[in-house]
């Protein structure tokens, strides 16, 4: 890192400045910089602070948690994010409010098309926009898609991170089918790059409305099998029941949203109380638990994998003829304006703040990420827990790095 | 939203879904607190809370919900001075919101007072410039920086120029 | 060698390549007109950076020269027996051939998912893309028993520190496979403040599989391609290049 030979790239010197090692060791710089640093790096008699690092296999991404454990307990813990930081927003100001779209896919990089949805729904409230229904229709079908794609890979996570190996393959079967289903259409497995400023990029075709038929036929009997592996299966119960614990009013301090805040009792789900797209006419259920506990959130994804099902068999039956993308110019110039639009993602609220400033770049797209705020209720939930369950909760909260870091 | 309009005394705009309210830095805790707490109001969901380099000041922006209502009433704190940006925090009402002003923090070096933690959390700790303000310009802003022209990555690339190695052109000979 | 265009050598040499004279090239002091060192085909390009000094004077050790092995300026000529194989020394023997046929048939890769290239790398190793075939399956969590990193998505300038330590604890030998479009060149982040424009600024890489993301076949394919390299002993682990590997002409 220290070679001449690296070719610096941008004119900040102080962007490959040599990071001291200092920062990946536990024990900060002295003297701290923050109260909270301060209170943290106080070891007591007995605390041992263990880095469990940016490369884990438990960390979902990139994410360093600096622990403080008494024993096998952890006391306390200190994350530290930044190591997938892109600068997203940055690189979103440069570009057209078109290259958003591509540009904002990777923030969240199982599910893709709710990241995507930001800067598209964003454009198309400042220009008071009207989507065909058509592309309003494939809009939800993709994303319930996604949504259960994101599902499943979330409860093979869980249990791999439990040290359970087997399930994950099993979700990735589902994952896999329905990846490819949406290549189908988009082109790409993961990063889809589908939806545009009023519309969507390509009509259905033959290949993925027979594959979706297919996996339809038994998307049910396969997600009963699934979960039957799990549910009751007595390790997995008693390794997640219990832990985790959210209750009412620290999620709504912690502006936790999705799965986590609907399993500690607040029935708040974007598509009912903000509804958007099509989703008044769906009709489906918004699934609560009240434990709020680990075992209690991964219910919950279940629960949503089965109300997904339905509203891609309402949305594939009501589906109507028609365009599949408005009349825009090529070129957007939008007049100066504000907005701010939210989804209801696989992880929670994904809202983005749009501004435009007459130009056809936006001026300022902030993605508001909710692995990013349920990330915080880490750090009340995880003290008293031992190192293993820790992961087990981390899992539960279910965070993707990418949207996390941007 | 009337309620609002009622209570609140500077300008606020309705906009489709949203209702916009401006207000001074002085008054962020006051008016956090009354929205949040009050019964009239009850905006106990902190949707987002983000900063803005307008290029001329800065701003913080937070986006609130209600179960009273369906609006969202998007609070733009403005008049934050782009060289010392201070901000009270609103960390007393929600946990939720530490990271989102360490965020701000280090995008913008806007100042959260009263944030227990406000340390950098993107980048390195020992960064020194704040990305997301508009002075601070990306490769791309070639034309608007005021190094233009300087880098390889600025030149116009001739075609069957190897890439192999930067070539400084004329007009660079103060380097030598 | 089996092949006869291996791409190392074509970028280090400097016969195919019109003479570009640039200040910073030199070692020599330059009125004006800079001299390019002789350059033959054993010696690395080693690229002076005289454009400008940190502001931190202790950034980069003080400007002393790197201890990292993969990094150093190649020495070729340095006949110290530490055991560290060199492509031009050794006439591969059958037990080589046979070494080399275990090495590639168990590669072990180090789980080093960063962003969405790992879950295309998860999907290669899982049910559907099966990498258990090619006897890849156990991704290792700790360094010291992985053969392969396949770095699987973006690497930004914070993350660069622990990969490079990560490159570092791994025991030899070992292979780098860049999987993606960030890992290759900075992808569609390149023109970002945070990002490690390719990581073989960083990493001497074997194998890039652009893409983003590869689909799990290509990465399949790159993993066999890697299985090759090793099979003729190509590869960086034999003979370390410096800097990014460009080829010319593009």
């Amino acid at each position: 890192m220290t070679d001449p030979t690296i070719i610096r790239s941008l004119d900040d010197p102080d962007i490959w400045v040599e990071t001291p090692a200092t920062i990946y060791d536990a024990v900060p710089p002295y003297p701290p910089r923050t109260e909270r640093e301060a209170e943290f790096y106080d070891l007591r008699d007995g605390e041992m602070l263990l880095n469990l690092g940016p490369q884990h296999p438990s960390t979902h991404g990139v994410l360093r948690v600096v622990l403080k454990i008494d024993g096998e307990k952890v006391v306390d813990l200190d994350p530290v994010l930044g190591y997938l930081h892109r600068g997203v927003e940055k690189i979103c100001e440069n570009g057209d409010w078109h290259h958003a779209i591509s540009n904002c896919d990777p923030l969240e990089y199982v599910a893709s098309m709710f990241s995507e949805a930001m800067p598209v729904m964003v454009a198309e409230k400042l220009l008071d926009l009207q989507v065909p229904r058509r592309a309003e229709y494939i809009r939800v079908l993709c994303w319930e898609l996604n949504r259960i794609s994101s599902h499943a890979l979330y409860m093979g996570w869980q249990a791999l991170d439990l040290g359970g190996l087997t399930p994950i393959l099993y979700s990735f079967i589902e994952r896999d089918e329905i990846v490819e289903m949406l290549a189908a259409i988009t082109g790409q497995r993961l990063l889809f790059n589908y939806l545009r400023i009023g519309g969507v990029n390509g009509d259905l075709n033959h290949d993925f409305l027979s594959r979706l038929g297919d996996w339809m036929s038994r998307a049910g009997a396969q997600l009963e099998a699934n979960t039957r592996l799990l549910n009751e299966n007595e390790i997995f119960v008693r390794r997640m029941s219990g832990l985790g614990v959210v209750d009412r009013e620290t999620a709504l301090r912690t502006c936790l949203s999705g799965p986590v805040l609907r399993a500690a009792g607040v029935p708040y789900d974007v598509r009912r109380a903000h509804p958007y797209s099509v989703y008044p006419e769906l009709d489906f259920d918004i699934p609560t638990r009240t434990e709020g506990d680990s075992y209690a959130r991964y219910l919950l994804h279940i629960d949503e994998v089965r109300e997904s099902i339905r509203i891609i068999d309402q949305a594939l039956h009501e589906m109507p003829d028609g365009p599949i993308m408005a009349k825009i110019p090529r070129l957007i110039r939008i007049p100066p304006a504000r907005a701010w639009v939210a989804i209801e993602s696989p992880r929670g609220q994904y809202g983005c703040y749009g501004m435009s400033d007459g130009s056809d770049q936006p001026f300022r797209l902030r993605i508001h990420d909710p692995s990013f705020f349920n990330l915080q209720a880490m750090t009340d939930m995880l003290p008293g827990n031992l190192i293993a369950d820790s992961m087990a909760i981390m899992a539960s909260l279910d965070p993707i790095m990418g949207g996390i870091d941007k | 939203m009337e309620a609002v309009g009622d209570r609140f005394s500077g300008p606020l705009r309705q906009r489709q879904d949203t209702t916009e309210i401006r207000i001074r830095p002085q008054h962020v805790a006051e008016v956090m607190r009354t929205v949040n707490e009050d019964d009239a109001f009850r905006f106990e969901i902190l949707a987002d809370l983000c900063g803005v380099d307008t290029g001329t000041e800065m701003q913080v922006v937070y986006h609130l919900w209600s179960a009273l209502t369906p609006d969202w009433l998007r609070v733009i704190v403005e008049g934050l001075s782009r060289d010392d940006p201070r901000v009270p925090s609103v960390t007393f009402l929600w946990n939720g919101a530490e990271w989102a002003e360490r965020e701000a923090y280090d995008m913008f070096g806007i100042i959260f007072e009263g944030n227990r933690d406000l340390r950098r959390i993107y980048m390195p700790p020992d960064y020194t410039s704040f990305p997301l303000r508009k002075d601070f310009l990306l490769p791309d802003d070639a034309a608007r920086s005021p190094g233009e022209g300087f880098r390889h990555v600025e030149q116009p690339h001739q075609p069957g120029e190897s890439l192999r190695r930067p070539v400084l052109r004329q007009g660079t000979s103060e380097l030598q | 060698m089996s092949e006869p265009v291996n791409d190392n050598d074509k970028q280090r040499g400097g016969a195919a390549d019109p003479p570009i004279y640039m200040a910073s090239d030199t070692l020599s002091q330059a009125q004006g007109l800079a001299v390019p060192p002789e350059q033959s085909v054993d010696e690395p390009i080693v690229v002076q950076n005289t454009l400008w000094s940190a502001a931190n004077p202790q950034a980069y050790a003080g400007g002393a020269p790197s201890q990292i092995t993969h990094l150093r300026a190649l020495e070729l000529g340095d006949k110290s027996d530490n055991g560290r194989w060199s492509a031009l020394d050794i006439i591969p023997t059958k037990a080589d051939y046979v070494l080399d046929l275990i090495r590639l048939n168990s590669l072990w890769p180090l789980l080093s998912g960063l962003a969405c290239c790992a879950m295309e790398m998860i999907s290669a190793a899982t049910s559907r893309n099966d990498m258990d075939r090619f006897n890849m399956f156990p991704f290792r969590a700790s360094p010291r028993q992985a053969d392969v990193l396949i770095v699987a998505g973006t690497l930004t300038t914070k993350m660069a520190g622990p990969l490079v330590r990560l490159w570092e604890q791994m025991p030899e030998p070992k292979w780098c496979v860049a999987m993606g479009d960030c890992t290759c060149s900075g992808g569609r982040y390149k023109r970002s403040y945070a990002t490690v424009e390719g990581i073989d600024r960083v990493l001497p890489v074997d194998v890039y599989v652009p893409g983003c993301p590869p689909r799990p076949e290509g990465l399949i394919y790159g993993m066999m391609k890697l299985q090759q390299l090793i099979r003729e002993r190509r590869g960086h682990w034999a003979d370390r290049a410096v800097g990014p590997t460009v080829p010319l002409g593009v």
